[in-house]
């Protein structure tokens, strides 16, 4: 047992903060404001010089998904919630598809770019009425004398509008089987809806994408196989990407009620010397480390091959996700008026806690998930 | 980061369970309604080897380490031993007898500590008082030197172990006017003149501890028993607490887990409206919620005794974190199962409201919720 990490894994979190530590706008902020183009530019700027310290190369190279690489992802979500999503719907869920499932032709011709941080991609699962544990999909991968004919809808797909790379879920020809289709954003047949404003995550490049019989050669095709185990394992990936993301969002929002509590004054003393403000800055330090504790063996776990992996990965996604909307929900009383102002850090992520929760395996599915592996095994 | 145990950890996890199950679990459900402390379980712990686990060997311990005896406490509440008898077990091994062991005399460590180990006797430790709780430094109970004698006046309150101790570490003030540094240590042997122990006190859970008032009344001690330092009492206190915020908590952790193994079977089982309520899905979260918290404290234990064992003696913030965190949020699940019980959880039978009962204490005792977040709060 050894809670601690080791002096490489401390050196490259050092690495992580290091390349923010003169940064003083956030990156990628405010994506409504920018055209695509430009917003596409400065992810690109951004994720180039994460791949300089190996950020985008976790879990794709030698080293599985582990208590590491989680430590990295919260440093990072900490900093830029936006700049977080977008690196790791494209390295931590792209990059781990065509990893595990790309043939050695496709790893070759995409994956470089990915770790380097000079292309983008994202993965479109998600469409209405789909469940992971079943194959069947609305998207559709019909057989050609040339390859594949995709058509289908896939609404709010992270990334869509400035990716390179979109892989498409969906089922060859009508039967149980399921592939993933690799289409480039070049690709005709391929839209891109308009932007829909959400509740959170509004720096995010997130939009409908519909494919209308999106030609697609037979090398950029992953599949056909069980559509259930696949799109299972995509779901995991996501929600290890989202319980690390929770955890960042509760440093930032700890770190932005506790620099306010000791700043601030009120009756001649700092907020932080009132119990009702340093107690509930004590239980969301509680949180933060409770919640941390648990990503972190769940991704041991994961790493390691246990007998509950998927179980703590579902324990962690609904812990970690639903104690960041209390955590920001109570740096937001502590704020007051200062954190109700837009693009305050609180109020950001009161707001992205619910995309997190309603994200990937939502918190009400994955208990399901956690209940049935219980009623299972004991 | 590495949260594996080893194969022989893993190996004695099972026996603690084996012996537990065999040994223990069956004579729990009448201690705890007569509200009786159990003798012979309490020896059993100390034959088996529990009760000093991480003491020397040469001081008839085992050499364990602080994760495994961790470990051996969550095995317990994950056999169903219930919180009293692992009260007791904690009050002995760690306030007590740890205190000795980490700061006393090669002569108090001599005759104390095997007889602690074994079960031969039964250590408890007086800190609380009926006006003093976390605010240690405003203890009145008394030490006043007399050549080489120091005699104690005063009362200690809520002392587990209390009316079953045979040997007591009691904190008193030998400076008046020193606040923290004024707080010193002693040994006391049941039967001392002027050393007494008030009745069991009944309390709604952990029914099978006894706890008590601690009287001293111009109790004279040699001054062989001042354990350490004089006015090294506060210290050692603070260390002291800090296995209430570590090892007492990893059986109530394993007691929620024997709790989420009954629900389960429960859930299977219970028929209602032509299937089992298992397929409901406000049974499942419920399960989920169990589990989640499991999950989530058992690492939090963990992360202080693998502290400890680094060389670590004073971790303020893990315990503190620790402690409120099962205190606080380990009410709800015990709450879940009892709820999914129905009826039946309301009754003794069915154990599931002795866990209730017992969790009431988590956030209250070894400072209370409040005092982990005043703790929190100042070391941010």
């Amino acid at each position: 047992m050894n809670f601690d990490f080791g002096h490489r894994e401390k050196a490259f979190q050092e690495k992580i903060r290091a390349l923010f530590s003169d940064t003083r706008a956030e990156p990628l902020m405010g994506w409504g404001e920018e055209s695509m183009s430009a917003l596409r530019r400065e992810s690109l700027t951004w994720l180039n010089r994460l791949a300089h310290t190996g950020y985008l190369s976790l879990a794709l190279e030698d080293e599985p998904y582990g208590p590491a690489t989680v430590a990295a992802q919260q440093l990072l979500a900490a900093v830029s919630p936006a700049l977080y999503v977008c690196a790791e719907t494209s390295a931590r869920i792209f990059g781990r598809l065509m990893n595990a499932y790309g043939s050695p032709q496709l790893r070759s011709q995409v994956l470089p770019a990915i770790r380097h941080g000079e292309a983008m991609g994202t993965v479109a699962l998600s469409e209405p009425g789909f469940h992971e544990t079943r194959a069947d999909m609305g998207t559709v991968g019909s057989t050609t004398s040339e390859g594949f004919r995709v058509s289908g809808e896939k609404p709010q797909v992270m990334n869509a509008p400035i990716a390179d790379w979109i892989a498409v879920a969906g089922t060859v020809d009508n039967t149980d089987a399921a592939a993933f289709f690799l289409v480039s954003r070049h690709d005709q047949g391929l839209f891109m809806g308009q932007k829909s404003p959400p509740l959170g995550c509004e720096d995010l490049p997130m939009c409908a994408v519909t494919l209308e019989d999106c030609r697609v050669d037979p090398a950029y095709v992953m599949g056909p196989m069980d559509g259930r185990e696949v799109f299972t394992e995509v779901r995991i990936w996501e929600n290890q990407v989202l319980a690390a993301g929770a955890l960042g969002l509760m440093q930032r929002a700890l770190d932005t009620a506790v620099s306010h509590a000791k700043r601030h004054q009120s009756g001649g003393k700092p907020l932080i010397a009132y119990q009702e403000v340093g107690f509930k800055l004590a239980e969301m330090l509680t949180l933060l480390q409770t919640a941390q504790l648990l990503v972190y063996r769940a991704a041991w776990m994961w790493e390691t091959g246990g007998p509950e992996a998927q179980e703590l990965a579902y324990c962690a996604k609904v812990f970690s996700t639903e104690s960041a909307e209390e955590v920001a929900s109570k740096a937001l009383h502590i704020l007051g008026q200062t954190g109700f102002a837009h693009k305050n850090p609180a109020e950001g992520a009161y707001r992205n806690a619910k995309y997190l929760q309603v994200s990937g395996t939502a918190s009400a599915l994955s208990r399901m998930k956690i209940a049935d592996g219980l009623l299972k095994n004991r | 980061m590495d949260f594996a145990f080893t194969q022989e950890q893993n190996i004695f996890r099972d026996q603690v369970i084996r012996f537990a199950k065999k040994e223990i679990v069956p004579r729990v459900p009448e201690h705890d309604l007569n509200g009786a402390f159990d003798f012979h379980s309490f020896g059993r712990l100390g034959e088996f080897g529990i009760l000093g686990l991480h003491f020397p060997e040469a001081l008839g311990g085992s050499d364990a380490d602080v994760v495994t005896t961790v470990m051996a406490g969550e095995a317990l509440g994950e056999a169903g031993v219930d919180g009293g008898l692992s009260l007791a077990y904690g009050a002995h091994t760690f306030l007590c007898a740890d205190t000795i062991l980490s700061h006393g005399t090669p002569a108090q460590k001599e005759r104390y500590i095997p007889r602690l180990a074994s079960g031969e006797w039964i250590g408890c430790m007086g800190l609380t008082e009926p006006g003093a709780g976390s605010d240690v430094a405003s203890m009145s109970t008394r030490a006043e030197r007399r050549g080489d004698q120091y005699r104690l006046n005063g009362n200690k309150m809520f002392i587990t172990n209390g009316p079953v101790a045979d040997v007591a570490v009691v904190y008193a003030k030998t400076g008046r006017d020193l606040g923290h540094a004024g707080i010193s240590a002693f040994i006391v042997e049941k039967g001392t003149p002027g050393f007494s122990a008030g009745k069991n006190i009944e309390k709604m859970g952990v029914r099978t501890s006894h706890t008590s008032e601690l009287i001293f009344e111009d109790c004279e001690i040699p001054e062989e028993n001042l354990i350490g330092p004089e006015g090294g009492g506060f210290l050692m206190a603070l260390q002291t607490v800090e296995w209430d915020r570590s090892a007492l908590l990893a059986p109530f952790v394993g007691g929620m887990s024997y709790v989420l193994s009954k629900a389960v079977r429960y859930a299977r089982e219970r028929y209602q409206f032509g299937r089992p309520i298992s397929e409901f899905q406000a049974v499942k979260h419920k399960l989920a919620d169990i589990k989640i918290f499991v999950e989530a404290a058992r690492s939090l234990c963990y992360r202080i005794a693998w502290c400890k064992d680094q060389g670590r003696p004073l971790n303020h913030l893990e315990a503190a974190v620790a402690k409120l965190f099962v205190g606080d949020w380990g009410l709800s699940p015990a709450n879940d199962a009892m709820i999914i019980f129905g009826g039946y959880g309301y009754c003794h039978e069915y154990e599931v409201e002795r866990a209730f009962r017992d969790s009431r204490l988590a956030p209250i005792g070894g400072g209370t919720s409040d005092i982990q977040k005043k703790i929190i709060s100042k070391l941010i």
